[in-house]
């Protein structure tokens, strides 16, 4: 009515929607108004009349001239929306006029058959397209497009799906979803999982600064649609590997993925992760590849007598075999092992065997395993003694690796250094806490073709022994030098006895003066009684280390800035230098290609890279800042 | 022709050529030593390297990653090339040939 405009008092005979719409400044006259004219103009093409408002103003009271006035300005902006929104239907009716002619064109042209077909069609869109509905005003009600509830339509409806509109819940749900989609197209290059993962990359070794290889590209890609390949081809076996490694590493090396890296000609299998491998898929592997030679699975949990009896049965041509956690295998299993397999093996390594396994089976290894060159024996845990004793025998040993739980004694030691000294390549003893300096001095004696030596994990071998050994030793510059906590442990004396034990300053230096020409990989962690003083005699600059490729120098304390830049100077070749637990290491500046881990500041990642800066000028800006 | 021109050519075994720059070619140490001067092979005359184990489609991608690998050649979080699944293993074949 016209006298109620503008007011917010409600008065007489007026129904409650009036009123509400009254409350809202909303009058329900002039909507009706507008509906009467829209339609109208639905049915002419004739463009915009501007006539709403100017049509409206006469009909008011002078006395409410201004409220009116207001509320018309505020109409006209609701009827220019609504106008540009009749606009949109109306073209969106004459394209699709123009689409069905189009289309009923194209229909005419087809076959009589299907010209009936195509008529109809046309004629019903055709229909369907004339009638559609214009969006209603808001405070019209309205049918809710999925739920068909009746609801009030307002400015910030929804748009549902086909066209009508929503309800409120439904128009929330709706839009929860869109976003939802729209989150996950672009969270899943999330910046910050993103960066630990090229950062988790560089750790592993795999992209040091610049794009990653285009064969590396393509592995990730595989093990990320690991479940659509049917069958690998005929990548070369180099190739299969780097892909069974990184299944591995996934975790997706299972029944399903394993016929993947089996093929009859292939003479390797390695499955870094056998742990979702069952009995049936042991078969299977010996099954499809009998002439393998090199059997490599570690991780094999499920590993029983009838798969390794089967093994025997087909595979006669063994020659490495690595079995890491075979602890399902019995005694009596390996006897066999050894008695049938073992005439042409020529490497074995195991680990982690808890439950079986014990001294009287390396006696028959050594007895039925003639050709062993490389035998690695690690966390295995009923063996003592007597398994040393029996591998001192093996007469063709080069490489030997041990690790073993129950004590040894030293004198079982020095004779098993003494046996096989001479022959051997490598020899790496790990976690023989009570070894003193007897062994070393007979490692000294009898070796004289090591290129591998590690001693690791003992605190009974003292620093004038180590130094002797390096002393006037015939044996050729070492290619691997790993003497990672070698140390005196005593929490009340941390700085160690006045003689020092552990590879310590004179240790170090001469061991450096020994094999620095040749040593790649150097791993001195934890040797907290090297002296700055021997860390800047060996990496002062001068001196050249020119395949030194590896450094770990971590818990190291007295090593600094200074020792760093030195290292840098000195070692040409190097990639990756550890330093965790430094804490004088402060401010460096990493050349290019050199990977440093473990420096901490706190807002540098864990991990420095070097990026297209030369070594001297690396070191020039580091001396600038410490000086 | 000029002994060493800036652009070569890379042809596939389906009939494909690419013409891409030498530098970015050369990030294959394979076809690098194919089309060394110094070497008497015959694709460092012409500037041509015919691949035959390699389908126009691989070797599209394949000029497509020594761009790539180019342009990112310092920079630190590289994003990665995005290539079609179905590509893949090929793809792989062809990177392990040329040792890229």
């Amino acid at each position: 009515m016209s006298g109620r405009r503008g007011g917010n008092r409600i008065r007489g005979p007026q129904s409650a929607l009036t009123d509400f719409l009254a409350a809202n400044n909303i009058s329900a006259a002039q909507i009706r108004d507008d509906y009467e004219r829209r339609r109208q103009q639905a049915e002419q093409d004739a463009a915009d009349a501007g006539e709403g408002p100017s049509n409206q103003t006469p009909e008011q009271n002078d006395d409410e001239a201004l409220a009116a006035a207001a509320q018309a300005e505020e109409a006209e902006k609701k009827t220019k929306k609504r106008k540009r929104t009749e606009k949109d239907a109306i073209d969106k009716i004459k394209n699709a006029k123009a689409t069905k002619k189009g289309k009923g064109k194209k229909k005419g042209k087809k076959d009589e058959e299907d010209d009936e077909d195509g008529d109809d069609d046309a004629d019903y869109d055709d229909d369907f397209g004339m009638y559609k509905k214009a969006r209603p005003a808001p405070g019209q009600f309205e049918h809710c497009d999925i739920c068909n509830k009746r609801f009030t339509v307002t400015p910030y409806s929804k748009e549902g799906p086909d066209g009508g509109l929503l309800c409120t819940p439904c128009g929330k749900e709706l839009s929860k979803d869109v976003k939802k989609e729209q989150k996950a197209a672009t969270k899943s290059a999330g910046t910050g999982r993103k960066r630990r993962k090229v950062e988790s990359d560089r750790l592993d070794g795999i992209a040091v600064g610049g794009a990653k290889s285009l064969s590396q590209l393509c592995i990730q890609k595989v093990a990320q649609h690991h479940d659509d390949i049917e069958e690998l081809g005929d990548l070369p076996p180099s190739v299969l590997e780097r892909l069974s490694e990184i299944f591995s590493k996934k975790r997706v090396m299972k029944s399903k993925t394993l016929p993947l890296f089996l093929r009859p000609d292939l003479d390797s299998v390695i499955v870094h992760d056998a742990a979702y491998l069952e009995e049936e898929d042991y078969r299977q592997i010996f099954a499809i590849v009998p002439n393998v030679r090199k059997l490599v699975l570690s991780n094999t949990c499920q590993l029983k007598d009838g798969a390794i009896d089967y093994m025997l049965e087909r595979c006669h041509d063994l020659r490495h075999i690595q079995l890491y956690a075979a602890n399902l295998v019995s005694e009596g299993m390996w006897h066999r092992v050894f008695r049938e397999a073992g005439g042409k093996l020529e490497c074995l390594k195991l680990s982690w065997l808890d439950a079986a396994f014990e001294d009287l089976v390396v006696q028959d290894m050594v007895k039925y395993c003639p050709k062993l060159e490389r035998l690695k024996l690690k966390l295995c845990r009923r063996l003592g003694e007597d398994a040393v004793t029996s591998i001192s025998d093996l007469p063709e040993l080069k490489h030997l690796s041990l690790q073993i739980s129950q004590n040894v004694s030293t004198p079982v030691l020095v004779n098993l250094v003494e046996k096989r000294g001479s022959g051997l390549q490598t020899l790496s003893l790990e976690k023989f806490i009570d070894a003193d300096d007897s062994v070393v001095g007979a490692i000294h004696d009898n070796c004289i073709q090591l290129s591998k030596l590690r001693l690791s994990e003992n605190d009974t071998v003292t620093d004038a022994g180590y130094t002797a050994l390096f002393t006037d030793w015939d044996n050729p510059p070492l290619k691997f030098a790993d003497f990672n906590s070698t140390r005196d442990i005593d929490n009340n004396n941390s700085g160690g006895p006045e003689d020092a034990i552990g590879l310590a300053s004179s240790g170090f230096r001469a061991l450096m003066e020994h094999s620095g020409a040749s040593l790649r990989h150097l791993h001195i962690a934890s040797c907290r009684h090297i002296e700055l003083s021997a860390f800047m005699d060996v990496f002062n600059g001068a001196q050249n280390y020119p395949a030194l490729e590896y450094i770990n120098m971590s818990f190291c304390n007295r090593a600094d800035t200074s020792v760093v830049a030195g290292i840098f100077k000195s070692c040409p070749a190097l990639k990756q230098l550890v330093a965790f637990g430094c804490f004088d290491v402060q401010d460096v500046v990493v050349p290019r290609n050199v990977a440093l881990i473990g420096v901490p500041r706190a807002q540098d990642a864990i991990e420095q890279f070097g990026i297209g800066i030369g070594v001297d000028e690396a070191i020039s800006r580091m001396v600038e800042v410490t000086t | 022709m000029a002994s060493s021109s800036d652009y070569v050519t890379l042809v596939s075994n389906d009939g494909f050529s690419f013409v891409v720059q030498r530098s970015a070619a050369c990030i294959s140490p394979v076809i690098k030593r194919m089309l060394d001067p110094k070497g008497a092979f015959m694709e460092a005359r012409d500037n041509t390297c015919t691949l035959q184990n390699i389908n126009g489609m691989v070797l599209e991608k394949v000029c497509e990653y020594v761009y790539y690998h180019e342009k990112h050649k310092d920079a630190r979080d590289v994003p990665d090339m995005d290539f079609p699944t179905e590509l893949c293993l090929e793809l792989l074949m062809a990177s392990d040939y040329l040792n890229i």
